[in-house]
């Protein structure tokens, strides 16, 4: 363990201490702002797994979080199952789909698997939408819980998973399979590496995290319906806060996520227009001018504009 | 004993024929060199081997396993290795960790992360490319890459090691060094198809050489035999192209 | 249900109109990935600005919606321009995924013009002279890539980069035109879909998406192959909204479009990666 990881690590250790001591002295609206940060924070750390560290820009991520929220709704709406055992099967019931999709999608090169998902996403807004058991377009109601700091909890438990996953994933044997998968697929296979299974891995553990938030997220506002969590709107977040971040980084996502919620909470409170247009403008100028990052950019401090250059020489016509 | 024995491989593309009923045996312990004109069918048939493509007809059967149907993540765990050509490195990720990913996929892979990458190590120093352990793979020089290339080879622990091209563009006194080096690898036990456009190499290292031409194998004999063939001569020396690309 | 020959027939028609709308959707988006390798996730909302400039030019100015299209299609030209030749050129040789989250930042850029855009709202029905104009739409564009100076230009880029730039061809400025005439015929497309559809902000989406399933049917960067797609892909929603009910059409789309990656990755055409006109 290097100097700069232990302090890394011990930095996160402190962090979470706060986080779990959080409620005792905070007021309920920033506990709430904190949830959602959490909330943001699991979803680009499992996205930065697909996208980020596999190079399989997953647009569907909705898919199973619309898993993930149905499943713990119904399970507890109809089979009257405790909250933690449906939303158990809400996360098994993503990991499930995204291994049958990912067993069908994988094999195809980054753009088409980041429409076909996209088109998954679509189909599950759909069928919610027309099934009786989802309670249709008209949406569900769940029972309401007896305390909201739980929430708290719970989304903190999500993000920390998140964030496990995103630090032990590049120093493991799987991390090292999906890296050289990442850089060049053929040169992995004559190396020994069958890549299906290794890639099905992340999407699947992406697919776990977006249920598990889905799941968390439906009983936390009682309420779901198909556009609601079917929802285009987290994967962009998702992809936006691990593009601002860092992607293939360990707390890249997480620190995004902070950054972005908080300005996002911000700029809703002036105007939604505002908030749309900031996230797409970001988004192009991040793509254009830092694609690694912002921790990138400042890790290059004095040389950024010429690494922009650079960058920028390389690339275009 | 052979260790590879390809027999009748055939591969069509379309019509055009890229491999044509070609027989071959590598005994092991060897250092079979594979020449021919540019398109003759070289890297076609060592995509063939790596099952990289699979087969139209024939039979390849390496130490006992036939290869139909085989992924190439397979047939490389089974001890095959190759270069590319053009190398195929991880760009974003360190000389060493390059190294490490077949110590940690192969069949009898290393422990961990960490054994990976103290055995990466060895193998670069090896190689030459010690100093340069902890450079990132996009910042290495044309000769670096082909030295990266052969020490990810070597660190799938092969049995046999294909070599596609591995001396092009070297300077003589790099190609010496080069030779020297895959003598000391065929030392260690690994036998070599060493696929090459440079003669003088293939002549001074081979045991024994292999000639393709339109697909189809004219010669298969000790160097100084070969050379001396008139079809080899006719085929390959009155076809001669600028070097540099191969088929 | 009882099989009936004037049912089968009527599917047949609603199949072959709609089948016209989605070939015009998919045309620009067809051209843009074949020419220049970007799968652009900003097409359906031309589209969409396509269909709300339409409908705005009607209820405002009672300009008749068929004969607003060209304006509609030179707006949308006169944005597509400079988006590819001030924003997209500055990455277009970084690697594949760059390009696509660019566009899709570029999505999110136009949509979010979505909360000033009204809800849903329809224009009457002509969808005989919306399937007229959208075979109009892609003859012209086959001409204009065959048979012009321009078309021989972006087909010689589309083929070797560096032989078009070496005989003298501005690329820079033809992946700008390019992007352009996509975003022309998205606009049209877009007109002819507030003729016969609702048309609402959050309609981006599903349009790009069934540009992208007519390109995997119909193959890259064809024009006739996009006619075709579009065509089949509009018979198989009609006719399976039979038997499924009219709620499934993304069901549809889908399961085509992961049948043709699995069974045919080129396309029913069998071209994929280069255009020809």
């Amino acid at each position: 363990m290097t100097p700069r990881t232990f302090g890394l690590g011990a930095l996160a250790a402190a962090a979470l201490a706060v986080a779990v001591a959080f409620p005792v002295f905070a007021g309920g609206y920033y506990v709430r702002l904190a949830t959602g940060i959490f909330m943001f924070g699991a979803l680009a750390s499992a996205w930065n797994l697909i996208g980020g560290y596999t190079g399989y820009p997953d647009f569907g991520g909705a898919a199973f979080l619309g898993i993930g929220a149905y499943t713990t709704g119904i399970l507890m709406l109809r089979a009257h199952l405790p909250f933690a055992a449906a939303l158990l099967a809400g996360g098994a019931l993503a990991v499930l789909a995204a291994v049958g999709m990912g067993t069908l999608l994988l094999r195809l090169r980054g753009h088409y698997f980041a429409i076909a998902t996209l088109g998954f996403m679509l189909v599950l807004r759909q069928v919610a939408a027309n099934l009786p058991i989802t309670g249709g377009g008209s949406g569900m109601n769940l029972p309401i819980a007896s305390a909201f700091t739980p929430f708290y909890y719970w989304m903190l438990g999500t993000v920390v998973l998140g964030a496990l996953g995103g630090a032990i994933f590049p120093r493991s044997r799987a991390g090292y399979a999906i890296a050289a998968i990442r850089e060049n697929q053929d040169a992995a296979q004559v190396l020994g590496i069958e890549p299906l299974p290794y890639k099905i891995l992340a999407y699947a553990s992406n697919a776990l995290l977006f249920g598990a938030v889905g799941g968390i997220y439906a009983y936390w506002f009682t309420f779901i319906d198909p556009p609601t969590v079917f929802n285009i709107d987290f994967s962009i977040q998702a992809v936006v806060m691990t593009l601002l971040g860092g992607p293939g980084t360990a707390l890249g996502p997480v620190a995004g996520a902070i950054i972005l919620k908080i300005l996002d909470t911000i700029l809703t409170n002036i105007s939604l227009f505002l908030h749309n247009v900031f996230f797409g403008a970001l988004v192009c100028l991040l793509i254009i001018f830092a694609p690694r990052g912002l921790a990138e950019v400042l890790r290059r401090r004095g040389g950024i504009v010429r690494a922009i250059r650079a960058e920028l020489e390389d690339s275009r016509v | 004993m052979p260790l590879l024995r390809a027999g009748a491989v055939t591969k069509l593309f379309g019509r055009l024929v890229a491999v044509d009923r070609v027989d071959l045996v590598i005994d092991a312990g060897e250092i079979v060199g594979l020449i021919g004109p540019n398109g003759a069918g070289k890297t076609t048939l060592v995509n063939l081997i790596t099952g990289i493509e699979p087969p139209t007809s024939g039979t390849l059967v390496f130490d006992g396993t036939t290869l139909a149907g085989l992924r190439p993540a397979a047939i490389a765990r089974l001890g095959i290795a190759r270069t590319f050509q053009i190398a195929q490195p991880f760009r974003n990720m360190t000389v060493r960790q390059n190294v490490a990913v077949p110590a940690l996929f192969r069949a009898n892979p290393a422990a961990g992360v960490g054994q990976a990458l103290g055995e990466a190590g060895a193998i670069l120093d090896t190689v030459g490319l010690g100093p340069k352990r902890e450079f990132s793979a996009r910042a290495l020089t044309t000769p670096d890459l082909r030295r990266l290339e052969l020490a990810k080879a070597l660190a799938l622990r092969p049995r046999l090691l294909l070599l596609d091209e591995v001396m092009a563009g070297l300077t003589p006194a790099e190609v010496d060094a080069e030779i020297a080096m895959l003598r000391r690898v065929n030392a260690q036990g690994i036998t070599l198809l060493v696929i090459e456009h440079v003669l003088r190499a293939v002549m001074g290292l081979s045991h024994r050489v292999v000639v393709l031409h339109h697909g189809r194998k004219i010669a298969d004999g000790p160097p100084a035999r070969v050379v001396e063939d008139p079809g080899v001569i006719a085929a390959y020396l009155g076809n001669r192209r600028p070097a540099g690309r191969s088929g | 249900m009882i099989f009936n020959t004037d049912v089968a027939l009527q599917n047949a028609v609603n199949g072959l109109l709609i089948g016209g709308t989605y070939a015009t959707v998919s045309l620009g988006f067809s051209l843009v990935w074949g020419i220049l390798n970007i799968v652009n996730l900003a097409h359906g909302a031309f589209v969409m600005l396509g269909a709300y400039e339409t409908y705005w030019l009607f209820t405002l100015y009672h300009v008749d919606p068929l004969a607003s299209l060209p304006l509609t299609a030179a707006a949308l030209f006169a944005l597509g321009y400079p988006i590819q030749r001030y924003v997209i050129n500055l990455v277009i040789r970084a690697s594949f995924l760059v390009t696509f989250l660019l566009t899709f930042g570029l999505e999110l850029l136009i949509n979010s013009g979505r909360s000033l855009l009204l809800g849903p709202v329809v224009l009457p029905l002509v969808r005989v002279a919306t399937f007229a104009v959208a075979v109009a739409v892609a003859i012209l564009l086959h001409l204009l890539l065959t048979r012009t100076r321009l078309g021989s230009a972006i087909r010689a880029t589309a083929s070797d980069q560096e032989a078009a730039r070496l005989m003298g061809i501005p690329i820079a400025h033809v992946y700008a035109l390019t992007f352009g005439i996509a975003a022309a015929t998205a606009a049209i497309a877009g007109g002819l879909i507030s003729l016969s559809f609702p048309i609402y902000p959050a309609m981006d989406a599903g349009y790009t998406f069934i540009g992208f399933v007519v390109c995997a049917l119909g193959g890259l960067g064809s024009v006739p192959g996009a006619l075709l797609g579009g065509v089949i892909l509009g018979l198989l929603q009609t006719y399976t909204a039979a038997w499924l009910g009219p709620n499934y059409d993304n069901l549809v789309a889908f399961a085509v479009l992961i049948l043709i990656l699995l069974l045919r990755p080129a396309g029913l055409l069998g071209r994929v990666q280069r255009f020809r006109g």
